[in-house]
């Protein structure tokens, strides 16, 4: 391995990291799960009420829990089951992500109408 | 047309069929790691083989000959998971013939290098087409398992090349008769 090696090697997961850190400083713990199909928002969940919903994914029906302050993804039709393999999730940071059901879940605060930049 | 252009193509050939395999038999066994998208790659190891053997061309053909008959033959041809693979492979084809031109880099760079494009590439892909941007939020650890999946993808080709050097190829087909 040469010393150019090491360098890009290095310089390639510093550059990992240095992404990854301001991601989870700046999550928080939300508030409502919403759930996008298709980037079309169909459900925003309040986390502190347990219950259990059904979206219509591209390959079938999405079930989703909310209990414990946590979401999770219970049974969904897709190939490898990421989504409810990956099991509850309450952090802003690690949305849960279906793409053959083109479903995707997130964690926000309540906080719709304050945007933190206006590009006009 | 000589022996010796014979002899390139009947190996470029074995090459890409031992490239299918390995993305036919990495399909298969998906790893359980919570997170989408990551593969080990090791269908690349029949094209970086093909790029410190022969060169850039010819990696080029492996790589595309490889993408399109593994598609062809898992039955996803022109679907959204080939055009994903198309454009990781044509970013990573690219990382890696300017990575190996500039001779900066061992065979550790340049896989690297092609690993983390493969990844650029397809990230990249699955945004435009769903249109959705959360992967950038996945970029960071995909990018820092591409690194560690390209040094052990150019381990194994290093051992390769070590064992398989053109010259004692041509050796060893002379002593069982095959080459004259």
């Amino acid at each position: 391995m040469k010393k150019a090696d090491k360098l890009l090697i290095s310089l390639l997961l510093l550059l990992s990291i240095g992404l990854l850190i301001p991601m989870f400083l700046y999550s928080q713990q939300g508030s409502f799960a919403v759930v996008k199909v298709r980037n079309e928002e169909k459900l925003r969940l309040d986390l502190s009420q347990d219950g259990e919903y059904e979206v219509q994914g591209t390959l079938g029906p999405v079930h989703i829990i909310v209990s414990q302050g946590k979401v999770e993804v219970s049974q969904e039709n897709s190939p490898l089951h990421y989504c409810s393999k990956q099991g509850a999730v309450d952090n802003g940071a690690v949305p849960i992500v279906c793409l053959p059901n083109e479903t995707v879940i997130t964690i926000e605060n309540d906080t719709e109408n304050i945007e933190d930049t206006v590009i006009q | 047309m000589k022996r010796n252009q014979f002899q390139t193509i009947t190996t470029l050939a074995m090459l890409t069929a031992i490239g299918i395999i390995l993305q036919l038999v990495e399909a298969f066994f998906p790893l359980i790691v919570v997170i989408p998208g990551y593969k080990i790659g090791l269908a690349n190891i029949a094209g970086l083989f093909a790029l410190y053997a022969y060169g850039s061309k010819e990696m080029i053909i492996v790589t595309a000959l490889r993408v399109f008959i593994a598609a062809l033959a898992t039955g996803t041809l022109f679907s959204v998971s080939f055009v994903l693979s198309v454009t990781g492979c044509t970013l990573s084809c690219l990382a890696m013939v300017l990575a190996k031109k500039i001779n900066l880099f061992s065979i550790y760079g340049v896989s690297v290098c092609g690993a983390v494009f493969h990844t650029f590439g397809q990230t990249l892909a699955i945004s435009l087409i769903y249109q959705q941007f959360f992967m950038g939020g996945l970029l960071p650890v995909l990018t820092a398992l591409s690194v560690v999946s390209g040094l052990g993808i150019a381990w194994i080709t290093a051992m390769l090349l070590k064992r398989l050097r053109p010259k004692e190829w041509k050796n060893y087909l002379q002593q069982v008769g095959l080459n004259g």
